[in-house]
């Protein structure tokens, strides 16, 4: 018995403290990015420049969705996300995550997120009230489910009155094409590709654009690291900045792009053209009073959890 | 109130269950040997004992304890992690936390960054010896732009001036700091202050507002001050924040330096500037240069001796702060296990195990809520019944194909626009059940949707397998022909169908069903089969002798002795069922329990989590027990054939 009592008592200890030792601050920033999602600063993570400018080493961890990046940043493994989709930094931070939105990523227009309605059911933007009761499969929490509440104000039906169903762009584009569901809003070329072979996009490209539906990717980054390492957080974003300088002029090292984001060069280019990269200026503009301040007005998003001083103007 | 009740209650059932326990060893037999099974008897105080740990230690991690017994101790530990985060950035400037300054480190780096590169110019082979000695040049001019910065005696008086200000600035925040009435609020503030805690409410979830039927925006951690203490150091915060400011905008950029580094910066500019396209790699390598010439600008360097007044006032700060903190910093230290509250900013929240293990008093509200049918989950009631017409399931099961078939033909409208109804039209109101019956409670919701997926699976795999196991336990071309293709699909991991089966069959509940059903018919076959040809010979014969005929023996003995077999077999398919249904509910589905998981885990919704884990751990437990009593009551001859 007194063994036993002895080895709760000991356990509870240890485990109290293996938690705050694991917060105590470490000698390399851990970078969270997306495969098949690419960017010009990938050519430097490539050739190892990020950690020449920042002078530590850098970790890149890749991971398949926003959400989970929030995850591994508030578990403490993670530093800064780089590419970070808008909704899912807004469900972090509403959730009161101590994370910060220090830079733009990119911004896109929706060509690689849209809604697809199956052409069998007839549905198209002018009859899209038709869409009310019934199926529409949306990838929930993610930037997906933003183009649906947009595109569906857009088209002025009503999104209470659908059964929507949570379902990943590949099973989305699945059960579009086995006509269990009229619409799938998904994200990724191969998805859409799938989708579109028995549907067609509800909005167009310019129509989405037209209608101010784009897509914002971010950099996030821990509280505590911004903290801690503003120099190195500023380093970070001026490496980054630098390397959508050099693409805007040609001079991006494609083939070391497309190694670092797994995807071939031909496909790289295409998904890279539906890309705006931003200049800092350009950056902080959409961060103060732009794109990305109405898009975070519009979800509701608590404020105060955008900082601009870390741009390299 | 309730959670103090509970834990003090569990405390009190521990104890005094074990103190039972080792008391009624005492009274017991004293020769039984380990490894008697009288030994491992078990008994209703050890089962106290082991549930009201588990509660106990939900209650400890997930804080509820703390907040039991100090509501308030969230809102001032988050003005104190305000305090913290203020002084985070400045603190990471000194050996306080660190083992060295910040200043100190920087220098390491960028020198051995400087060492890295100029190995690295040395060893280029596409360089010529001219750029080689040049770009060494712009590294020893860079590297003598460090000492500039940490000479005491360069250092401007205007910066000393304002390190000093921002010293002076500590020491009077640390002295108001001690005094009671910091920091002198007016009347009118306090007032205004107390409204906003009021309307901010407590910690964690403490009313219901089943009115709005929101169960999404609920607040974690209050960010107003509402204590005294709390008020103080949210106050301090404000003002160290001001400093931190100052201190991070502040450079030690003397005269002699900025000309230096322009100086440098011209010169590199001028150099690639005079470069042609076939010499990118010198290039490079100055642009690497100015890099590190810009970080050294920007980086917070000062002389070695420059801070310490600064550093001596912060430090001091500090265990003044810590001091004041007084009795919140055991309550932080005993009550917060694993993790603490830390404040970013604009939020303060809990961080460690208090986030993703909700409180067991939140969990109980928040279950409350989604318990009530005009709230549920995502306009879904986890359980509720809706009152249907019977009509609608005499129309089901009719065949519409009843009507088609009559003769005749379907009423048309006539020019008057009046549609006058005939035989054949009534027939087809009937059979699509369009009329009006009495109307009888159904039940629905998320729960019972799970649920009816999980029965209709396995009914739909007892009914085929238990007579195809029978077949094959008791004839060769059965055993023959099904053999193979049983063993070969029954291996395999019943989730590893649910793709393929979401695509052939659908989201809706068919392809679930269907699902389900692979599960368990593979499982009922076997039994059924096992059951069967383990019938003891004997029997077989004594019953025949005495004349029965082949169904007489199959009825009256083959199946009652495969019985066991079948009902053990149904009470693994039900676990397995269970568990590959949620998989199938997380793949898609708008109901269901899965759905509610998966759903509430795209938006960190801690407590919805836990509330479906407990909820499919009870569902399996009732679906368990059932079981175990039917067995008991229909089959008393388990065991004893």
């Amino acid at each position: 018995m007194r063994k036993i009592l002895s080895f709760i008592l000991g356990s509870i200890l240890a485990l109290n403290l293996t938690i705050s030792v694991a917060n105590s601050a470490a000698k390399e920033v851990r970078v969270a990015y997306f495969l098949e999602w690419p960017s010009p600063n990938l050519e430097d993570m490539q050739k190892k420049n990020f950690a020449k400018a920042l002078g530590v080493p850098v970790k890149w961890t890749n991971f398949t969705n926003g959400g989970a990046m929030t995850d591994a940043m508030l578990a403490g493994d993670i530093d800064i996300s780089y590419s970070q989709g808008l909704v899912p930094f807004i469900n972090a931070v509403k959730s009161k995550a101590p994370i910060k939105l220090v830079d733009i990523a990119m911004e896109y227009g929706m060509g690689g997120t849209t809604c697809v309605t199956s052409n069998a059911s007839g549905i198209t933007k002018a009859n899209a009230t038709e869409l009310e009761g019934k199926k529409v499969a949306v990838p929930l929490g993610t930037m997906a489910e933003y183009v649906f509440d947009e595109s569906m104000k857009v088209v002025g039906a009503d999104r209470k009155k659908m059964d929507i169903i949570q379902m990943d762009p590949e099973e989305g584009a699945a059960a579009l094409v086995s006509g269990d569901v009229v619409m799938s809003c998904l994200f990724g070329g191969n998805s859409i590709k799938a989708a579109t072979a028995v549907g067609t996009r509800l909005l167009t490209v310019q129509e989405a654009r037209d209608a101010g539906i784009l897509g914002i990717d971010i950099t996030s980054v821990t509280t505590k690291f911004m903290k801690e390492n503003p120099e190195m957080l500023r380093t970070f974003i001026e490496v980054t900045h630098e390397a959508n300088d050099r693409y805007r002029s040609g001079k991006s090292d494609m083939n070391s792009m497309s190694k670092a984001s797994e995807m071939k060069v031909g496909d790289m280019k295409e998904t890279l053209s539906g890309f705006k990269f931003l200049t800092p200026s350009e950056t902080k503009q959409s961060m103060t009073k732009g794109n990305l301040d109405a898009f975070l007005k519009g979800m509701g998003t608590p404020r105060g959890n955008v900082d601009t001083s870390f741009l390299p103007l | 109130m309730f959670t103090q009740f509970i834990t003090i209650l569990i405390l009190v059932s521990i104890v005094g269950c074990i103190l039972y326990g080792r008391r009624l060893i005492r009274t017991e037999k004293v020769d039984a040997v380990f490894g008697n099974p009288e030994r491992a008897k078990g008994g209703t105080h050890w089962i106290i004992v082991g549930s009201s740990a588990i509660l106990l230690i939900w209650l400890y991690y997930s804080w509820d304890i703390a907040k039991g017994f100090y509501p308030k101790s969230a809102n001032e530990l988050c003005q104190v992690a305000k305090v913290n985060e203020s002084l985070l950035g400045l603190k990471y400037q000194f050996p306080i936390e660190e083992r060295e300054f910040k200043s100190t480190s920087i220098i390491k780096i960028e020198n051995k960054n400087l060492q890295i590169i100029t190995n690295e110019i040395q060893s280029s082979p596409d360089l010529s010896s001219q750029q080689k000695t040049t770009l060494v040049g712009f590294i020893n001019e860079t590297r003598q732009l460090i000492p500039l910065l940490t000479n005491e005696n360069l250092m401007e008086t205007d910066t000393k001036i304002q390190i000093k200000e921002m010293t002076e600035e500590i020491r009077l925040l640390t002295s108001n700091f001690k005094k009671n009435d910091y920091p002198f609020e007016t009347d009118e503030q306090k007032n205004e202050r107390l409204r906003a805690v009021s309307e901010e409410g407590g910690w964690g979830i403490t009313k219901i507002q089943s009115g709005t039927g929101s169960i999404e925006d609920t607040i974690e951690v209050p960010l107003v001050p509402a204590t005294n203490k709390g008020l103080k150091f949210d106050a301090a915060a404000k003002e160290l924040e001001i400093i931190n400011d100052k201190f991070f905008k502040l450079r030690n950029h003397n005269p002699q330096f900025k000309s230096s580094i322009k100086t440098l910066k011209d010169k590199i500019k001028e150099y690639r500037g005079g470069l042609d396209d076939t010499e990118e790699v010198a290039s490079t390598f100055a642009k690497n240069i100015v890099k590190i010439a810009r970080r050294i600008e920007f980086a917070s360097i000062y002389p070695p001796n420059a801070l310490n007044e600064m550093q001596n006032a912060i430090v001091e700060f500090d265990n003044v702060q810590k001091s004041e903190q007084g009795g919140l910093r055991f309550v932080d230290m005993f009550l917060f296990p694993a993790g603490t509250i830390v404040s970013s900013g604009t939020s303060c929240s809990e961080q460690g195990s208090g986030r993703w293990l909700p409180k067991p008093s939140d969990t109980l509200n928040k279950f409350i809520l989604m318990s009530k049918p005009s709230v549920g989950y995502k306009n879904i009631p986890l359980l509720w019944i809706d009152m249907m017409d019977v009509s609608k399931i005499i129309g089901f099961i009719l065949p519409d194909w009843i009507a088609d078939i009559l003769p005749g033909e379907y009423p048309t409208h006539t020019k008057d626009g009046v549609v006058e109804q005939n035989f054949k039209g009534r027939v087809l109101k009937v059979v699509t059940g369009d009329f009006k019956l009495f109307k009888i409670p159904v039940p629905y919701g998320h729960i019972w949707d799970s649920f009816l997926r999980v029965f209709l699976g396995l009914i739909f795999g007892i009914l085929i397998g238990v007579p195809l196991g029978l077949f094959m336990g008791l004839n060769r071309f059965a055993k023959g022909f099904f053999d193979p293709l049983i063993e070969l699909y029954r291996p395999v991991p019943p989730l590893a169908w649910a793709p393929l089966i979401i695509s052939v069959l659908g989201i809706d509940n068919t392809g679930k069903v269907f699902l389900l059903f692979m599960v368990s018919l593979s499982i009922m076959i076997i039994s059924a089969r096992a059951g069967a040809s383990g019938t003891q010979l004997s029997k077989i014969h004594a019953a025949h002798s005495l004349g029965a005929s082949k169904k007489q023996i199959l009825r009256y003995v083959i199946f009652p002795n495969s019985l066991p077999e079948i009902l053990t077999g149904i009470r693994v398919a039900v676990g397995m069922c269970w568990g590959t249904l949620v998989a199938a509910e997380f793949l898609a589905g708008t109901t269901g329990i899965g759905f509610v998981e998966n759903v509430a885990k795209k938006y960190f919704q801690y407590e919805v989590i836990w509330i479906t884990i407990f909820i499919m751990g009870m569902l399996g437990l009732l679906f368990d027990v059932t079981l175990r009593k039917i067995i008991d009551k229909t089959i008393p001859w388990r065991g004893k054939g």
